[in-house]
């Protein structure tokens, strides 16, 4: 055991610790504290990521020194690397790029709750990609849905306090059944480590005892998940947290928090219970058919949205969409594509988000469409940001939406029958609709602005601000020029995986 | 390294597109950017000659995912086309110095003219589907600025109905890629085609049906129906240079789309005699037809030019979709001789704009006495489109004609030549009438009173570009057997299977 092999633990300590120092301090440390602490999450996690690409297999990593049962288990493969690293890298750009604005929302005093927060939800989500435990894993759901709640409702005004209400519903709901669900998965195995509860559910398949109950696990499972991950038809909840949140939160929220669900998902479905008992169990086709429609009707509703950043809400529905449309058509290949995309997603999301509320800004805080137009010569970067990132959205070549849609129509081509059909279908739809609404938005922001209005002046976005955009548009591109070795990553990583 | 020059000839445009943008010498004023710009475009043309003189060369850029290499290769077909598109470029992009005086925000239109050019260049090396694909969509989006230029409403409106039929017919292509990857033996494109036809994943009528939407997928580009309808938008409210290529050269890309289908992914044979032929050949007659009856109403001279783009693009497919050496021959003729006609005519066109203030045809009574080289080239372009001996587009069009009525495909082989010639009658319907009244005043015996009081013919700048392409067409019109050879090395690897 080397020192690298202890860094997903010291970064997840890292988080929390930090979380607990942060409260003391004023908002001007706690804020570089943060960033510091999540540029080194960012570090450790890449350091992991090549440690592992060395190793043969995932290695378990002990909390504490009682072994497992008694003592808590984290397990460390290629896969859950390669997420840590892209997720805690998004957060570092987003915060980089938008903590300023964070600070307009957020009073001076309370700061520094607003860091602890940042710091939980991203311990929170390490936890979640790493533990080996169910328990664990309804914990840090908890701790997740509330530093969310929380980041949302710094911003205190009418809006917000609806959408967090509805939020707080929706995702306590969604708490319940998991709660239900892995309650009922001890009542009939006796077990909440991932391993051993595996053993147990084979045996269950094998004799046939309790196979009803498994059933419902896994539906209460997995529909605990997919409302907190708002999968159509379970994403009411979502456009307007996402809208009316700062532009940090709201790309946190989007980009990152949502995948961790969706990663526990897989998890679940690979380390818990295993892919043929799930396929079996028909879910993949409740996900497919959801994903499917979420992508359709998701972005029907970006289309008639009149504020910019409710479409991009929206937009996050159907984006979603692909995720579960990948996890649906359920081989190893639409996972893998599926995983890609959150990877792809979380990165595409956060910059739209934060590239569109430089536009609003320099376009007197208005969200309406006409207001913005000329918005991309305000503020160039900006602008140059948020058209490559609607580029990926509508999967245009060289960004990492292309490779997104190109994965998932080759892993449904592979499997043939309707599912092709369907997944060709619902990709070629999609497009469509994607680019009526994205690129008509890069259009208006490029649109000469009528003679009326009078753009207040606006401070210029600081050169940091604007080199963590164009950083990360590189990235983006990166996604889909150099995406060859990520993919490997993510086959030879859920190879690993069960 | 082998393909070298494959690549400088993509990067150089593209390169000299960014240093326009960001390299401060270039924007210091206006003389500097012209020279840059007009040196880069000379260079880029002496390089893709010299790509189309030497042979074939390979150039595999990186691996996109497993067995998806994105790749250049420059064969045959890519050769024309490189050289086509290229030297139209350089030829439009020097009248631009003297048009784009007049116009705002000269800097991004001459990033994005080379940009284009970049892409265009890149789309004809494409080695593979999937990289002609993507470079189809980088060009599409790369043009798109150019339509916007004038930041108007109705320019907005027409880009955004480019983008939508852009993106829609792209996804139709893709559509057909993904089908037919897996039955293709070779990722690279093979003259005559690699369809493996005797192991199908798809039932065969459902894998012509794949290709046909491909096929009109593709088709948007070059504004055939049923996916026409962007291109009269489009077109027009690009500044004049802009619309010269848009409607000269960028339809052509759409053909360069289908001509790779065609002949180096399914193979003629594949689709030869089934009613996928008929449907195509059917949807190339009607545009065809529709684009002359069309351009016959309108009144807006770029916008009845436009018109005429649909319609004269479909030739080219007629020829394309009839499968025969003869017809081939004419396609190649008519890609050229359009090229040549079509920019010369925008030219034309945004020189009356320009000078004399005018925008409608039936405002040009006795134009020819104030504009005299302009009206005296349009004349001799608007002949050649008509089809009249000796002139470029008579030797395209006897060769399509021909083609199709020795290529026994059934109906067709009568009523494409049928069609061509009601066409050729519209056409000359369209295009005389406006060269007729400006030189003999129509009805009226004085000038249009719309004619500007200071009208004349542009300066050299503006009106060499277009003497030259006239010029080509007579020259080339005498003595098309120089490309007909040429273009013979080229069509017999493509149909070798067949004949």
């Amino acid at each position: 055991m080397t020192l690298v092999h202890n860094f997903p633990f010291f970064s997840i300590l890292l988080c929390m610790a930090a979380g607990i120092f942060t409260s003391v301090f004023k908002a001007r440390v706690s804020k570089i504290l943060t960033l510091m602490v999540v540029g080194t999450v960012l570090v450790l996690s890449a350091l992991t990521l090549r440690l592992t690409l060395q190793l043969e297999d995932a290695y378990p990593f002990m909390m504490g020194h009682f072994p497992a049962p008694w003592g808590n288990e984290i397990r460390i493969g290629r896969l859950e690397a390669l997420m840590a690293t892209g997720f805690s890298a998004v957060m570092f750009i987003s915060l980089i790029a938008g903590f300023r604005h964070a600070e307009s929302f957020v009073s001076e005093q309370k700061f520094n709750l607003y860091c602890i927060m940042v710091d939980l939800a991203l311990a929170a989500v390490l936890v979640l990609i790493f533990t080996n435990d169910l328990f664990t894993v309804y914990v840090f759901i908890e701790i997740m849905t509330i530093a969310s709640c929380a980041l949302v409702v710094v911003r205190q005004n009418g809006h917000t306090l609806v959408a967090i209400t509805r939020y707080m519903i929706m995702h306590l709901f969604g708490s319940g059944l998991l709660l239900m669900g892995i309650a009922m998965l001890y009542g009939i195995t006796g077990h909440l480590l991932m391993v051993p509860l595996k053993e147990a559910v084979q045996q269950i398949v094998e004799t046939g005892n309790h196979l009803g109950p498994l059933t419902v696990v896994i539906a209460l499972i997995t529909a605990g998940l997919a409302i907190k991950s708002a999968m159509f038809p379970f994403h009411g909840w979502a456009p307007d947290t996402y809208a009316f949140a700062p532009p940090v939160s709201a790309a946190i929220l989007s980009g990152i928090i949502s995948k961790a669900y969706i990663f526990v998902l897989i998890k679940f479905f690979y380390r818990v219970i295993g892919l043929e008992v799930i396929i079996s169990q028909q879910i993949t086709q409740f996900l497919f058919v959801c994903g499917v429609a979420g992508m359709i009707i998701g972005s029907i509703m970006a289309i008639s949205q009149r504020d910019i950043r409710r479409m991009i809400a929206y937009s996050s529905v159907a984006q979603i969409g692909y995720i579960y449309m990948g996890l649906g058509i359920g081989t190893r290949a639409g996972v893998e594509a599926a995983l890609f995309q959150m990877l792809v997603h979380a990165a595409v999301k956060s910059l739209l988000f934060l590239s569109t509320y430089e536009l609003i800004n320099v376009s007197g805080d208005r969200k309406r469409f006409h207001y913005l137009h000329g918005a991309g010569y305000r503020n160039v970067p900006a602008g140059i940001v948020f058209t490559l990132a609607a580029m990926s959205m509508v999967g245009i070549p060289f960004t990492g939406g292309f490779i997104v849609k190109l994965n998932l129509a080759i892993s449904g081509i592979a499997i043939g029958g309707w599912v092709r059909v369907m997944v060709l279908l619902a990709l070629a739809l999609s497009t469509l609709l994607n680019s009526v609404y994205f690129l008509h938005t890069v259009v208006s922001i490029y649109r000469k602005p009528a003679e009326d209005h009078i753009y207040p002046e606006t401070p210029k976005m600081p050169a940091y601000a604007g080199v963590t955009l164009f950083v990360s548009m590189l990235l983006v591109v990166y996604l889909g020029i150099g995406s060859e070795p990520i993919l490997r990553v993510i086959e030879t990583g859920l190879k690993t995986f069960s | 390294m082998e393909g070298l020059l494959l690549l400088i000839a993509i990067l150089l445009p593209a390169v000299g597109s960014l240093l326009v943008m960001f390299l401060p010498w270039v924007n210091e004023n206006r003389n500097n950017r012209c020279i840059f710009v007009g040196a880069v475009m000379v260079l880029e043309c002496i390089v893709v000659l010299l790509v189309a003189l030497s042979g074939e060369q390979t150039l595999v850029l990186f691996e996109m995912t497993k067995d998806l290499p994105i790749a250049l290769r420059s064969d045959g077909t890519s050769r024309v086309f490189s050289a086509v598109m290229a030297l139209m470029w350089t030829i439009s992009g020097f009248y631009s110095f003297g048009y784009m005086k007049h116009e705002q925000n000269e800097k991004s239109y001459y990033a994005f003219y080379l940009m284009t050019l970049a892409s265009l260049i890149a789309l004809t090396l494409s080695g593979t589907m999937v990289t002609m694909y993507l470079f189809f969509e980088m060009m599409t989006f790369i043009s798109m600025p150019m339509v916007l230029h004038s930041r108007s409403k109705e320019a907005v409106a027409a880009g955004i109905k480019y983008l939508i039929y852009s993106v829609a017919g792209a996804t139709m292509g893709l559509l057909g890629i993904f089908m037919l990857t897996p039955n293709i033996s070779s990722t690279f494109f093979v003259a005559g085609g690699s369809l493996m036809t005797d192991q199908l994943t798809l039932p065969l009528a459902a894998m012509q049906a794949v290709i046909l939407i491909t096929l009109i997928g593709f088709g948007t580009k070059a504004g055939m129906f049923p996916m026409h309808g962007w291109l009269p938008t489009a077109h027009p409210v690009a500044p004049s240079p802009a619309s010269a290529v848009l409607s000269g050269v960028i339809t052509k890309a759409g053909v360069l789309c289908i001509f790779r289908m065609i002949f180096y992914v399914v193979g003629p044979d594949f689709i030869r005699g089934t009613w996928v032929q008929w449907t195509l050949l059917a949807c190339a007659t009607i545009t065809v037809f529709m684009g002359s009856m069309l351009a016959l109403r309108e009144k807006q001279i770029k916008k009845r030019l436009a018109y005429s783009s649909v319609s004269q693009v479909s030739y080219v497919l007629c020829g394309v979709f009839i499968l025969d050496t003869m017809a081939l021959e004419g396609a190649f003729l008519q890609i050229v001789f359009h090229a040549l006609t079509k920019d010369a005519l925008f030219l034309c066109a945004g020189a009356i704009i320009l000078k004399a203030g005018i925008s409608r045809v039936d405002e040009m009574q006795n134009l020819g006495k104030r504009m005299p080289w302009t009206m005296w080239m349009f004349t001799i372009c608007a002949i050649s489109l008509v089809g009249i001996p000796p002139l470029g587009g008579f030797i395209a069009k006897w060769h399509i004609a021909e083609g199709a009525l020795t290529s026994g495909t059934q109906v067709f082989s009568w009523l494409v030549p049928t069609v061509l010639l009601v066409s050729a009658m519209l056409t000359a319907g369209y295009l005389l009438p406006p060269s007729v009244s400006a030189f003999f005043g129509g009805m009226a015996q004085t000038e249009s009173p719309a004619i500007r009081e200071d009208a004349k013919d542009p300066g050299l700048l503006m009106l060499v570009p277009i003497g030259i392409l006239t010029l080509a067409i007579i020259i080339l019109g005498a003595f098309p057997s120089i490309m007909i050879e040429n273009f013979d090395n080229v069509i017999n690897t493509l149909l070798k299977g067949a004949l």
